[in-house]
Order: structure tokens, then C-alpha cells, then sequence
């Protein structure tokens, strides 16, 4: 066969060779994802993600959303701009989940004996579809930034509440107050990650009573939007092809 | 050329390859917490632990034990690390092989993190319930923001049983007794199960069609319009509102079944209870001190003076968790750990008894291979290159006194 010649002698093998092409494309997509969103999830958000006394009403809702937003934006340029594919954000954030399923059990639980229950990874799912349902609708980067940004950070803590709540039942115990997770994080010994180091509850926001959560999240979506942006111009510039000009001929 | 290079990789893959499958075969567990390797000052000028008691050496999966004991909060506390203004009272094992079950400093459970008091002795217990079995050694801990972890003295300790038995009952304040171990995991994998479905779905509705090199020419040619139909727009809508109401729906059942829920606790306790020793009549004052590389040996020259009315005798010289003894005065009898514990370690130049108002220079000989052991020899490579410890006196009635000594140190390489 010569260069000049097709690879393929029908249009039937052309669907099958291009259709393999796309499943080699998206293992290869999906596992540097998630490798690439992993590294950066747990450099970023890490503890607040690991720990279930780490997830608290303003700091974790505040920090996950912001940094978790990043691969999603980036892909979602890529798969959107080049083939209107509407899954990046899902893709990423799906990816990422797995990692750290795969994680938490693998190395917290199958090494460490952490109990499942106290390192389970967040649910990012929701923001992720919405994010992805908007950028299809609008086909707008600026609209998906302003709506689904925020939508991505006031999804989040609801999305989150079901598993969490029950582990913030209170407990008296030996005299002192505290919710399942606080006991949980007493229990279950961290030589390396002493009380102080826990970042929960901080902050000046004590003008809302109980109900800072909302607040948290508004404020997480805000900056989710800039951060969106951001991203979604790495996704850009990486995907974009260019060609060097040949000045010999 | 080719040929050297081809075969130094064929070579180095090989070697790589061996490498790799010897160490499938040989990988021992780390079992310790790497306490020999922490600076020497570090262990010698900041948390003094004495009086340190393991209540058992064989426990069974959901039995308890306890570690006890009291600790010096150093006054000469170094400038290099940040002073103990927030610490948390920890244990140093590997992972959670045991559960905290409770920890008390002077009596206050201390679950969060504390302020201690340079120059104030605290005393301290950590209720431990078995959860993994195995040999473990169990150390007394001391987290100092800013400072790091500060290890204190560790005893091996066997679990016995298996880990399948291990529960953790607790009752909540509204009435509702759960294991802890397994509590709210069902929850969590069905909620999860649940949106990685939904995600699923979203991303089988978009890969089972042609994707990248079709998409891509229409893309390339202006067709990126004919991509996205109006029935993918409807279900697009689907998936978004549906997200939108399986959250709002999840919550509000959520927020029916658990109506009481409280925020994260968190907090620095103050103001804790000290211990009080017994006031010291002994003063002492170090002339000279120095140690000899060759015979793992630290020699200090003291002044000692017995202000008292009975008279006394050193003990014991306890520094970084290593206890130097000197039999005639003193013997150990609470199976403290034996590599921790140099029985006849102590020698004094002249230690009859010390009458009241007298004042003596001695020669005092502080000598084991746990000087070397335990790499407090290093000290000699620290940035500030002096030694702290405890002194232990006691008199003719068996009462003991604190002494607390901290001076230059001199190295003796010949």
C-alpha cells in the first residue's frame, strides 16, 4: 500500500475504523483526566475532601466548588469548541470521582483502615450536568460561566446534604457536644493530621445566624464564574492546533 | 557504539526488572513512626513525658487500654520551634488500629486542640479501644502548631482477635444508637450509585453516536449546527431539570429525616489544669557538660545543693523518653520499655546522701547504646547544640523531686 492510498476499502470499515478511534480517544481522554483532575483535586481541595469532619458548612463548601470547577471548564472547551460534544464537565467529574472511589477504598480504606464512611469522596455530579446542559443550550462560554458557574457552586452543598447530614447528628460525648463526624474524626487516629490543622468553621460570616451555607455557596459560585473562565481558556489554548510555516520551501 | 548503548539498555531493563520483582518479595511493613529520626533538641527541649504507664501489652479487639502519665512543657522551650500555644494531645500509632476512645488532659477531655504553659507539668490519660490486630507500637504524642509532632516514649503493644468483631456503638442525642464503624455507608454508596447512574446516562446518550473524527469535520466545515438537535436540546432540558429536582426533593427528605443536625465543632480549650509537683528543695546547677562519641557517654559536672530538711539522692536523669537509672536509689517497676530504659545507666561520682544545707560538686555519668539508638547523639549536629532532661531525687522517704536541668553541651570525639 502507498501513502497516497485510503487505509480503509469501504465506508462500512471507515464507521468501524473511525468508531474505534473514538473509544481509543476517550480511554485515553477519561484516564489523563483523571489522573491530571485527581492530582490536582487533592492538592487543592484535599483534606476537605478526605475527611468527613472537614466538610463543613463554609469552608468546604466554598473551597470544593471553586477548584473542582477548573478541568471541568477546561475540557468542556475542547470537547465543545472542536466537536459539540456536550460531556466534558460530566466526563471530568466523573473521571475524578472514580479516581477517588478507587483511592479512598484502595489506599484510606484497603491500607489505612480508615472506615469507608468517615473518607467518601463529594458529589460533584449535579454541577457537572447542569454545566454541560447549559453549555449545550446557550452555546455561549460567557452564559455557562455566569449561570453555570454559579449553578455549579449553589449545587453543590444540596447535592451533598443527603449523605452528609446524618453524620451531623449531634452525640453527648463524656461531656462535651459534638456531630457524628467530629466523633468520627476523634475515633479514627491521624498521627499526621492533628485537630489544628482542621480548617472548619473559620471565617468572619457571623452575621447569618445558623444559615451560612447559602451564603458560602453564593459566594462559591461567584468565584467559580471567574475561575470557569479561566479554565475554559487553558482548554482553549490547549486545543488549539497550529501549524509552523515551512520557510525552506 | 549502537551496540554498547543497545546492550547498557538491554542491561539496565533487566536490572530494573530484578529489582522490581525483588522487592514483591521483600517489603517489610513500616511499623514504627520514625521517632529516632526526629532532631534530637526536638525530643530533649520540648515535651518531657515521665511517669508513663501502657496498662496492658495484649489487648482483644474492643477491649480498652490506657496510656497515662504526666508531661513538661519545657521552659527553655527552643526559638526554632513555635511555642505550644496550640496543641493537640495525639497518640502516635499506625493508623487507626486503635480507636481514641477518650483523652484527657488534668482531667478535661481534649478532643480539640489545647494551650499549654511553658514550665507547667500536665497530666494526661488516652483511653485506646481495639480495632486491628497486630503488634503495634503505641507512643504518647504531642502535635504543636507550627513545631510538628513531638513523639513521646512508644511500648509494643499486641491486638488479638479479629477486626470482623470490631464495633463502635454510640448513642445520639436524639435516642438513636448506631455503630459508627458502618453507620451511614449503605447511605452513602446508594446516593452516589445513584448520580454516577445519572451521569452514566448523560454520557451513553452522547458516545454511543459517532464522536470525534465525524464531529470534527463538521465542525471544521461550518456544520457545527446540525450536531445538536432540537431533540438533544429536550434532553438536555430533561437531565438539567431532573438534576435540579432530584437534589431539591433529596434535601427536602433529607432535612425530614434528620431534623436535628448540628454544625462541625470546633475550638482551642484554655486555661487547662496543671499538675503540681512536689516543690523542689534541690537546686542544681550544670558546671560542664559533655559527651564522648566513643563511649556513648554523657558526662555532666553539677553543682548540687539540698536546701531541704532530709536529705537526698539523684535517681534517675530522664531525657527525650530514655530513663537513666541508678539502681541503689531507684528501680523501675512499670515495665517501662526496655530499649527506653537504661537500668544501671546512671552513674554518680559520689552519691551518698545529700544532708540538708550541704552542697556538693558530682560527677554525673549518663551512659547506654540508647544514646546512639535513639540518635540522641545527633544533638551534637543540632543548630543549637544543648541538652535538657529531668533530674529525680529522692529522700530518705521515698518522695521524689523534680529537677529540671538545661545547658550547653561540649562533643568528645577522642
Amino acid at each position: 500500500m502507498s501513502a497516497s492510498q485510503s487505509a480503509v476499502r469501504s465506508r462500512a470499515e471507515a464507521v468501524q475504523v473511525s468508531r474505534t478511534f473514538d473509544w481509543m480517544i476517550l480511554f485515553t481522554l477519561f484516564t489523563a483526566v483523571l489522573g491530571g483532575y485527581h492530582i490536582h483535586y487533592m492538592l487543592t481541595g484535599g483534606d476537605w475532601d478526605f475527611w468527613t469532619d472537614w466538610k463543613d458548612r463554609r469552608l468546604w463548601v466554598t473551597v470544593a466548588p471553586i477548584v473542582s470547577i477548573t478541568f471541568p471548564a477546561a475540557v468542556q472547551a475542547c470537547l465543545w469548541w472542536r466537536y459539540r460534544l456536550p460531556i466534558g464537565a460530566t466526563l471530568s467529574v466523573v473521571a475524578l470521582m472514580l479516581g477517588e472511589w478507587i483511592n479512598r477504598y484502595m489506599n484510606f480504606w484497603g491500607w489505612t483502615y480508615f472506615p469507608v464512611n468517615f473518607v467518601f469522596p463529594s458529589n460533584l455530579i449535579p454541577g457537572a450536568i447542569v454545566l454541560d446542559v447549559i453549555l449545550m443550550l446557550g452555546n455561549s462560554m460567557t452564559l455557562t460561566a455566569v449561570v453555570g458557574g454559579l449553578a455549579y457552586g449553589l449545587l453543590f452543598y444540596p447535592g451533598n446534604w443527603p449523605v452528609i447530614a446524618p453524620l451531623h447528628v449531634p452525640v453527648e460525648y463524656n461531656g462535651m457536644m459534638m456531630t457524628l463526624a467530629d466523633l468520627q474524626g476523634y475515633h479514627y487516629v491521624r498521627t499526621g493530621t492533628p485537630e489544628y490543622i482542621r480548617m472548619v468553621e473559620k471565617g468572619t460570616l457571623r452575621t447569618f445566624g445558623k444559615d451560612v451555607a447559602p451564603v458560602s455557596a453564593f459566594f462559591s459560585g461567584f468565584v467559580s464564574i471567574i475561575i470557569y473562565f479561566l479554565w475554559h481558556f487553558f482548554g482553549k489554548w490547549f486545543a488549539k492546533t497550529d501549524f509552523i510555516s515551512d520557510e525552506a520551501s | 557504539m549502537k551496540i554498547i548503548k543497545d546492550k547498557v539498555a538491554k542491561l539496565s531493563f533487566v536490572a530494573l526488572l530484578i529489582t522490581m520483582t525483588a522487592a514483591m518479595f521483600y517489603a517489610p511493613t513500616a511499623s514504627a513512626h520514625g521517632e529516632k529520626s526526629q532532631a534530637a533538641f526536638m525530643r530533649m527541649r520540648t515535651i518531657h513525658w515521665f511517669d508513663l504507664n501502657w496498662s496492658k501489652e495484649e489487648v482483644p479487639v474492643n477491649d480498652t487500654m490506657t496510656i497515662s502519665g504526666k508531661f513538661l512543657v519545657f521552659k527553655g522551650w527552643p526559638e526554632t520551634v513555635d511555642k505550644p500555644e496550640v496543641s493537640f494531645l495525639n497518640i502516635g500509632i499506625p493508623g487507626p488500629v486503635f480507636i481514641r476512645a477518650g483523652s484527657w488532659i488534668g482531667g478535661q477531655l481534649v478532643p480539640r486542640s489545647v494551650s499549654l504553659e511553658l514550665g507547667e507539668v500536665y497530666e494526661f490519660k488516652v483511653l485506646l479501644k481495639a480495632r486491628r490486630p497486630g503488634d503495634w507500637h503505641v507512643h504518647s504524642m504531642m502535635n504543636v502548631q507550627g513545631g510538628g509532632p513531638i513523639i513521646g516514649p512508644g511500648k509494643w503493644t499486641t491486638i488479638t482477635g479479629s477486626m470482623g468483631d470490631f464495633v463502635n456503638p454510640v448513642t445520639t442525642l436524639t435516642g438513636q444508637t448506631i455503630d459508627l464503624e458502618t453507620y451511614n455507608l449503605e447511605n452513602t454508596y446508594f446516593w452516589h450509585a445513584v448520580w454516577f447512574a445519572v451521569a452514566f446516562a448523560w454520557l451513553l446518550f452522547w458516545i454511543k453516536r459517532p464522536m470525534f473524527v465525524p464531529r470534527h469535520i463538521a465542525v471544521s466545515t461550518g456544520k457545527a449546527s446540525t450536531l445538536i438537535s432540537a431533540g438533544d436540546k429536550k434532553i438536555g432540558m430533561v437531565f438539567a431539570v431532573g438534576t435540579m429536582v432530584i437534589v431539591a426533593a433529596s434535601m427536602g427528605t433529607t432535612n425530614s429525616k434528620y431534623p436535628v443536625t448540628t454544625p462541625l465543632q470546633a475550638g482551642l480549650l484554655r486555661g487547662m489544669k496543671t499538675y503540681q509537683m512536689p516543690e523542689a528543695t534541690v537546686s542544681v546547677k550544670i558546671d560542664d557538660a559533655t559527651y564522648r562519641v566513643p563511649g556513648r557517654a554523657m558526662q555532666m559536672t553539677m553543682t548540687v545543693t539540698n536546701n531541704g530538711d532530709t536529705s537526698v539522692r539523684l535517681g534517675e536523669f530522664n531525657t527525650a523518653g530514655v530513663r537513666f537509672l541508678d539502681p541503689e536509689v531507684h528501680e523501675d517497676e512499670t515495665a517501662y520499655p526496655d530499649d527506653l530504659l537504661a537500668e544501671e545507666g546512671l552513674t554518680v561520682s559520689d552519691n551518698s546522701p545529700l544532708a540538708p544545707g550541704e552542697t556538693r560538686t558530682i560527677e554525673v555519668t549518663a551512659s547506654d547504646a540508647a544514646w546512639e539508638v535513639y540518635r540522641l547523639a545527633d544533638l551534637i549536629y543540632d543548630p543549637d547544640s544543648r541538652f535538657a532532661g529531668l533530674l529525680f531525687f529522692w529522700d530518705e522517704n521515698g518522695s521524689r523531686q523534680l529537677v529540671t536541668v538545661d545547658a550547653p553541651l561540649i562533643p568528645s570525639f577522642i
